[in-house]
């Protein structure tokens, strides 16, 4: 392989490490906050999908548009399921068997919903910049994954400011290393935790418009996003914002240099053996890790 | 705290709910469920994917199945001489959800409880596969009209029968195709293949298909590059740059629809060119031209049935079809279903009897010289697979698709090379 190939897979592998940060960034706002791992996540990234389809395609909005218009409306759909049933789950510090039931029981319910509504046809958005690229030297950049990749780092970016320069931010940060201290000094947990959960489903809704610009999709569409949003937040430290930028970074280089020494049908075999190292040696994720070297240092 | 909600109800209460719920979301779309018991009348079990991955495929065989069974009772219903009357077809069907394990405990719950004299079912290989271990277990002739991998036919089973040609003759004719644009001087005599396929018996089987030709006729084509990639991948960047560094003339993937489309966008965008390009039996698909538009422009496809196959059945089946669903046969998936039901109808008929070893026996025998398929004769091997020969369609400009290959089925002349932009 020489320079220009290496550096146009290394391009690859950074602008898939955004698409899989900004899959990834609703599951992590959730857990953190809730200590629920959302099963559901697949469905929202599903229903982001064909939301975006539809802007397109009835009001022939520009796919980007429909990904911003996604936010607020699965915000609203995030504040009204956690109305209606997540916040009846009971309270704990550790994923409970009721919250993941529950959540694995609406991800099915939307796949249906969407067979329903959308049939089982392959969908998927053609515009001018499906196919263009930039190009600078020899080195090709695909025109829809740098705009994805821009839109994961200012997710993360933006939510990086909440998070250290918001009243809501605070909170949060405080409800995720220590709930019972956040209530002592006054936070609001209901509250907080309901827009917590908005602003996840939010995240998954704008994440599943990104995803409907690269690939087809039905309403089956999701879950092996959502198997690799689980290795990333693994990988990064389940309650790291951070940790998922990297988690997201470390998962699509595997992915994508392995390739060259192993056949790539087993990509997903190299996912998964991540998750499993990641597990061993650092429980805690990078993020730990890096936490630890601090506290040494 | 811990185990109570503020609303008062137990960790315990909001597990059944959401088992419930997930019950609900599971049962809902699973099918009809036992029938009445049978009279006078003929039941015939239908497991088919209508939700899942496979799902598209799974309406449109169940639509051609459908339709094939409307026409027989239309006409009175089969003649079962043993009844000495003609007796209507009564459809039980089930959605496996393209699930493996679900397929296979529907096959056997119909095979056991529904008192069918035959099941229909099993589109893609995998779901196949998984249903064909049931009809020699409980004696129950069974037809898939989707599952065209081989060596599901190769186990000795006595009851397995199958409506699509095997894999190995789609990528057996690809090659072959390829070969006669070698003797028109379309292409040039020795050009290197490279072959990405599915991680799966049918891209395998495609594979083989393709390196046994070339080995039967050396100074053709050549295969540079061979590998297998998993199903609904994220990224196939990898995998194309193996292929561009293969220095291959001819890209052949044998892919589902889904990494079609991921494969070709990535393709485009990543500046590759090769003389020719297919996707297997992916090509002329509507959804793929929606999802790629001019990119899919003569990308050839190996079928196993055409709408424009020049047959006066076809063009009446094409119409029919049409009036019965709505809409287009736009591919090849109810063209082997609506045959395996009018292969299974003749098959009771001769038979004369509701006996289902005798079905099977007359299945071994059973011709149907008004075929929609290739050749337009369906009749089953002694594995009792269908060997029929495939079209050759390749995509053209402004959403049209030519029947290229075999010669006395084409409407089109191919093109080779394609253009390049």
């Amino acid at each position: 392989m020489n320079t220009v190939d290496f550096l146009n897979l290394l391009v690859s592998a950074l602008l898939l490490a955004g698409v899989y940060a900004a899959m990834s960034v609703g599951m992590t706002v959730i857990y953190g906050v809730m200590k629920i791992v959302n099963l559901a996540h697949a469905g929202f990234l599903m229903l982001g999908a064909y939301f975006v389809f539809e802007v397109n395609e009835r009001l022939h909005l520009d796919p980007l548009l429909g990904v911003l218009l996604a936010f607020p409306v699965f915000y609203f759909i995030g504040i009204t399921l956690h109305w209606l049933m997540v916040r009846r789950i009971p309270r704990s510090d550790q994923p409970t068997l009721s919250s993941l039931l529950l959540l694995f029981g609406l991800w099915l319910v939307l796949q249906n919903l969407g067979y329903m509504i959308w049939g089982n046809s392959d969908r998927a958005i053609l515009t001018p910049r499906t196919f263009s690229t930039m190009q600078i030297g020899p080195i090709i950049f695909p025109t829809v994954r740098l705009v994805v990749f821009g839109a994961a780092v200012f997710s993360l970016a933006a939510l990086e400011f909440v998070l250290h320069k918001t009243w809501f931010g605070r909170a949060v940060r405080v409800l995720m290393q220590n709930p019972d201290a956040g209530r002592i000094v006054g936070v609001n947990v209901d509250r907080t935790a309901r827009i917590a959960f908005g602003v996840g489903i939010a995240f998954a809704g704008t994440a599943g418009g990104m995803l409907a610009m690269m690939y087809s999709f039905t309403p089956d569409f999701g879950g092996s996003f959502m198997l690799r949003a689980f290795v990333i937040i693994v990988l990064g430290g389940l309650e790291s914002f951070s940790g998922v930028a990297i988690g997201a970074v470390i998962l699509a280089l595997v992915e994508t240099f392995s390739i060259l020494v192993i056949p790539s049908g087993y990509q997903p075999a190299v996912a998964f053996s991540l998750l499993v190292v990641a597990l061993v040696v650092l429980p805690n994720g990078v993020a730990g890790l890096w936490n630890k070297r601090q506290r040494w240092a | 705290m811990a185990n109570t909600s503020v609303y008062g109800l137990r960790k315990e209460k909001w597990s059944l709910l959401s088992l419930v719920l997930i019950g609900a979301a599971v049962l809902v779309p699973t099918g009809r469920g036992k029938a009445a018991p049978s009279g006078d009348e003929i039941r015939i079990g239908v497991v088919l994917p209508i939700t899942g991955s496979e799902a598209k495929a799974g309406q449109y065989q169940r639509e051609g199945i459908e339709l094939a069974i409307k026409q027989i009772n239309d006409s009175g219903g089969i003649l079962v001489k043993e009844k000495g009357k003609k007796l209507p077809v009564k459809e039980i069907f089930y959605d496996d959800g393209s699930d493996q394990a679900k397929s296979a405990g529907l096959v056997e719950r119909t095979m056991t409880t529904d008192d069918v004299v035959a099941v229909l079912g099993g589109y893609s290989t995998a779901l196949g596969e998984a249903e064909s271990v049931m009809p020699d277990r409980y004696q129950t002739p069974w037809i898939s009209p989707g599952a065209g991998a081989a060596h599901i036919y190769s186990r000795g089973y006595q009851y397995v029968f199958g409506t699509l040609s095997p894999i190995d003759s789609l990528g057996y004719t690809t090659a072959e195709f390829l070969g006669t644009l070698v003797d028109q001087g379309k292409l040039k005599k020795n050009l290197g293949i490279a072959l990405a396929l599915e991680n799966t018996d049918h891209g395998i089987e495609y594979g083989a298909g393709v390196e046994r030709w070339t080995k039967d006729h050396p100074g053709y084509l050549h295969v540079v590059f061979s590998e297998k990639f998993e199903l609904h991948g994220t990224d196939y960047s990898g995998l194309l740059l193996k292929v561009k560094n293969s220095k291959a003339d001819i890209f052949l993937a044998d892919a589902h629809l889904p990494d079609y489309i991921t494969m070709e966008r990535q393709y485009i965008q990543s500046g590759m060119y090769h003389q020719m390009i297919s996707y297997g039996a992916r090509g002329p698909d509507a959804d793929a031209r929606k999802a790629l538009g001019d990119a899919t422009n003569y990308i050839f496809a190996g079928l196993w049935w055409s709408k424009k196959l020049p047959y006066p059945q076809v063009k009446k089946f094409v119409a029919e079809y049409q009036a019965f669903t709505g809409h287009e046969p736009d591919s090849y998936y109810p063209a082997p279903a609506y045959d395996a039901m009018r292969a299974l109808a003749a098959a009771i008929e001769k038979a004369g009897k509701l006996d289902k070893t005798a079905i099977r026996d007359a299945l071994r025998n059973v011709e149907l010289k008004d075929s929609l398929l290739p050749g337009q004769v369906l009749r089953f091997g002694k594995n009792g697979q269908l060997n029929v020969p495939f079209v050759i369609v390749q995509n053209k400009p402004d959403d049209k698709a030519d029947i290229v290959y075999p010669k006395d089925a084409a409407n089109g002349e191919a093109v080779a090379p394609r253009p390049q932009k």
